[in-house]
């Protein structure tokens, strides 16, 4: 009976607008506690007394003018998508500046509802808010919501379908001063002769932006018919002045009001100045980041072995049994030799694997990712990168794919392209297995060792690349440094449990579906052409491997390898998984087989590792890259460039690890 | 008030912490004190590194409050946290070995004091620092 | 009140002040505006030892490099350090 409500999240960055999409939809997406977690408009849907709910929600921007890839985004949506409702989640701890938002949404005449968020952090620090009152002075209807704990959702919802259902209004606009006002005048004359335009937007919008100098608008109004009128109006006024005095205006009509909504104090030193007083202190900075990585480290790769063994001897016993009681033979050595052990292989590592998104959900969760990318920015500058591309870096660690999303908080172009091309050398979690099983096998009591200076060389790699492509292909200055730190939060139990189980289930379901049927195929490769012997020079895979060792040969790698390479292009976990299917692990686990093998050193496990460290971005990384460049031209290039690096550095890894191991 | 308690417990964790730092670090060098395997110090530089890295924050903490400036306090509630925390993680390694050790057989030639380092037995005066005055601590934090 | 104008990327750590003008060109300016730098917002250097310097703009901290607090100009309001 009632047709769908399309509500609009917006608001400024890390104001809790996903967590309140998640209570509203039920959906899970991805929260955290640093600006820029959002970066694409998610959508989910909702149905309360008879009415549907489609909610948008959209990346933070601190205004209607768009500076950075995920502001466009928002920018975009609300103003040529017309949602029915907007619904503007305001931070209640930091007022002021959330209102400066609200006071560009009201020109745009769109109906408009605040959501008052974190009200409950606000009350606690003593700052009760008088919304009611506050909603009185600005004509906008204004719920009281806390996201994390689901109130005033319902109220929520009932404000935006009373909205949704009157007449667009809001007259309630904020007067720039006479000089400011009579330019505003000047252009809306010549905007309403454009009806394209002034059907679209509210001329008084259109030309305030005008005023100052929004480009995009601009953008807009050029070509159409008050495009020459409008130019030179603009050509005669300096709209750096018009926008800084406008601003002004603004922030005037906001602390008009503010004192008579609730107690102004700003808090002086507050918990989170006292520990980024630690924590960026100019020596001790750096030192206390990697002191911290170091714990990370040791979390991941020690505390996860028990669970590890058990992992490990259970799938060695089920592939026995199903090689050994599963009639026919061949379904017997499908599911054992193929399956369990292709699939086993992989799933040993879900341990460190969890363990490593709980901590990169810790770190995200606390705040202190914020600080990571401050204390970072100085080095990172040196070599061509602004602190902020190195929030993606440490996302890399988990996973590439979200990691290169989170590029588009970096504002200019070129940076971003620097970032998203060099993430991939970062070690991602489907990385970790092939370390740990070859270090595990060859390496010993010092395999700790092995696996951190494979990610050093990871970060090196990345770092020198990103210094490289400054220097010749996109040079360019460094996009200055602008980020918010927000307060430091008490990552709740629950909530990082949950992101570690949503990021470590995709892990499952990969192993449930890519890396089951990477497995398959290499079994069917290694199987057939029917009566061969399993895994032989003379089975398919025996011949794919022998036709591609040639390229791999002087890395000491041997036709096994070669195969498991190729096949790692669908997923890096891929690469231990065919090795499990090849080397048929049977009564013996991989680790043990593969020590056993003769055509294997510990020279050469080191030289693989680093291959699979650089060697290419996996298939859905290769995806983001094409989506986020936009190119095929770089998405190429990326791997190419991969290729090289990794092909090269192997080689000399591989003849250079003999004379400082010993041929250990 | 109790500033001159906090100035002495992050003198002597930040010393006791700076030093065991060190001593790892020249151990895992130069290998060459047993008597320092019998104090439960072994060679590693790695937590060698961290020792030394909390030690500092200790006292950097201590050399600000020595000078009379409030600034320091946060460097004592950070080291001790930091303290706490990589003692906490440093527990689950020695858990998760002995753990592993049993699992594969070797349960009988394992001993827990092979694992045992300063980071884990340093980190019990800072688990006492934290219950002296992690209260007044995290108030701000709940309140931020 | 004031005691003439400077850029807050030369203030010392602690010091309040009063921002007078931001310059800071396309787009730049319009963040640096809806972040809460507009002319009167008061202004405290959190932390200034680094390439980078941590500012508060009422109860939000905020990183910005040197190169963005050279075109932040602000006043030093009299009786504050």
């Amino acid at each position: 009976m009632t047709r769908e409500i399309r509500i609009a999240l917006t608001g400024n960055p890390n104001v809790g607008k996903t967590t309140l999409f998640n209570a509203l939809t039920g959906s899970r997406q991805h929260v955290g506690n640093w600006p820029g977690v959002t970066v694409e408009k998610k959508t989910g849907k909702v149905s309360r007394n008879g009415c549907e709910f489609e909610v948008v929600d959209l990346p933070g921007t601190y205004s209607l003018t768009a500076y950075s890839a995920d502001e466009v985004i928002a920018r975009d949506f609300i103003l040529d998508e017309k949602p029915d409702v907007v619904v503007q989640v305001v931070d209640a701890t930091n007022l002021e500046r959330n209102l400066y938002l609200t006071t560009q949404l009201a020109e745009l005449r769109t109906p408009l509802v605040i959501a008052l968020n974190m009200a409950d952090m606000a009350e606690a620090q003593g700052n009760p808010i008088d919304y009611r009152k506050l909603s009185g002075f600005l004509e906008i209807p204004i719920v009281r919501t806390v996201g994390t704990r689901g109130e005033g959702l319902q109220d929520l919802l009932d404000a935006a379908v009373k909205e949704a259902k009157t007449s667009p209004h809001h007259e309630h606009t904020i007067g720039y001063g006479n000089e400011a006002e009579e330019m505003i005048a000047k252009l809306t004359d010549p905007l309403s002769a454009d009806r394209t335009l002034s059907g679209k937007y509210p001329l008084r919008w259109l030309a305030v932006k005008l005023l100052e100098g929004d480009e995009n608008v601009l953008a807009k109004v050029r070509g159409g018919a008050a495009s020459a009128r409008v130019q030179s109006i603009l050509s005669s006024i300096n709209s750096d002045e018009y926008e800084a005095t406008m601003a002004d205006k603004r922030y005037e009509a906001i602390a008009a009001i503010l004192p008579q909504v609730h107690r102004t104090n700003t808090r002086g030193t507050t918990f989170s100045d006292m520990v980024d007083r630690v924590v960026t202190n100019r020596y001790l900075g750096i030192p206390i980041f990697l002191a911290l990585m170091w714990g990370a480290f040791e979390l991941t790769f020690t505390v996860a072995t028990p669970f590890m063994t058990v992992i490990d001897t259970l799938t060695v016993w089920l592939a026995e049994f199903a090689v050994a009681s599963i009639e026919p033979a061949w379904l017997g050595s499908l599911i054992g030799d193929g399956i369990i052990s292709g699939v086993g292989a992989v799933l040993i590592f879900l341990p460190n694997i969890l363990i490593l998104f709980l901590i990169l959900a810790l770190l995200e969760d606390s705040g202190y990712l914020a600080r990571a990318a401050f204390i970072m920015d100085r080095p990172l500058y040196a070599l061509g990168l602004p602190g902020k591309a190195f929030i993606p870096m440490l996302i890399g660690f988990g996973c590439n794919v979200p990691a290169i999303m989170a590029t588009r908080s970096i504002e200019s172009e070129k940076d971003r392209l620097i970032s998203i091309l060099v993430n991939p050398f970062m070690s991602c979690s489907a990385r970790l297995p092939v370390y740990v099983l070859f270090a595990g096998a060859f390496f010993g009591a010092h395999a700790g060792g092995v696996m951190f200076f494979l990610y050093v060389l990871g970060i090196a790699v990345a770092i020198a690349s990103a210094k490289l492509f400054r220097s010749t292909i996109l040079p360019g200055e460094v996009s200055p440094f602008v980020m918010e730190m927000p307060p430091y939060r008490l990552p709740t139990a629950m909530t990082s449990l949950m992101h570690m189980w949503s990021r470590g289930s995709m892990y499952l379901r990969k192993a449930g579906t890519i890396i089951l049927l990477g497995a398959m195929l290499v079994w069917a490769l290694a199987s057939f052409p029917y009566g061969v012997e399993y895994g032989s020079a003379e089975s398919f895979a025996g011949m794919l491997g022998h036709l591609v060792e040639p390229l791999v040969a002087p890395l000491g790698f041997d036709w096994k390898v070669a195969v498991a390479l190729i096949f790692g292009f669908l997923a890096k976990e891929v690469v231990v998984g065919s090795l499990g299917v090849l080397y048929g692990a049977g009564e013996e686990s991989l680790t043990d087989a593969l020590f056993a093998d003769p055509s294997l050193s510990a020279a050469t496990a080191l030289a693989l590792m680093v291959f699979v460290l650089l060697y290419m971005p996996c298939v859905a990384a290769l995806g983001v890259i094409k989506k986020e460049t936009g190119s095929w031209k770089w998405t190429g290039f990326a791997v190419a460039y991969g290729i090289v690096v990794a092909w090269v550095l192997a080689f000399v890894v591989g003849h250079l690890a003999p004379f400082f191991i010993g041929g250990a | 008030m109790s500033n001159g308690i906090k100035i002495l417990f992050g003198a002597v964790l930040g010393v006791l912490y700076a030093a065991c730092g060190l001593l790892q670090v020249v151990q895992a060098i130069f290998g060459t004190m047993e008597s320092l395997e019998a104090l439960f110090i072994p060679g590693n530089i790695f937590s060698g590194s961290v020792l030394l890295v909390i030690g500092t924050v200790f006292l950097t903490g201590v050399r600000k409050l020595s000078i009379g400036t409030e600034e320091g306090m946060p460097f004592i509630y950070v080291g001790i946290l930091f303290s706490v925390g990589i003692g906490l993680v440093e527990l689950l390694a020695l858990c998760a070995l002995g753990a592993d050790a049993y699992l594969v057989g070797e349960w009988a030639d394992w001993s827990a004091a092979d694992a045992v380092n300063p980071l884990l037995y340093l980190a019990v005066i800072g688990v006492l620092g934290l219950l002296a005055w992690g209260k007044e601590f995290f108030r701000g934090a709940r309140a931020a | 009140m004031m005691e003439g104008t400077c850029p807050l990327a030369l203030l010392a750590a602690g010091t309040e002040a009063k921002v007078t003008d931001v310059r800071a060109g396309r787009g730049m300016q319009a963040r640096l505006l809806g972040m809460g730098f507009c002319p009167d917002a008061r202004v405290t250097v959190q932390c200034a030892d680094r390439g980078s310097i941590i500012v508060s703009v009422g109860d939000a901290r905020y990183a910005l490099s040197r190169g963005i607090a050279m075109k932040i100009f602000v006043g030093i309001a009299k009786g504050s350090a």
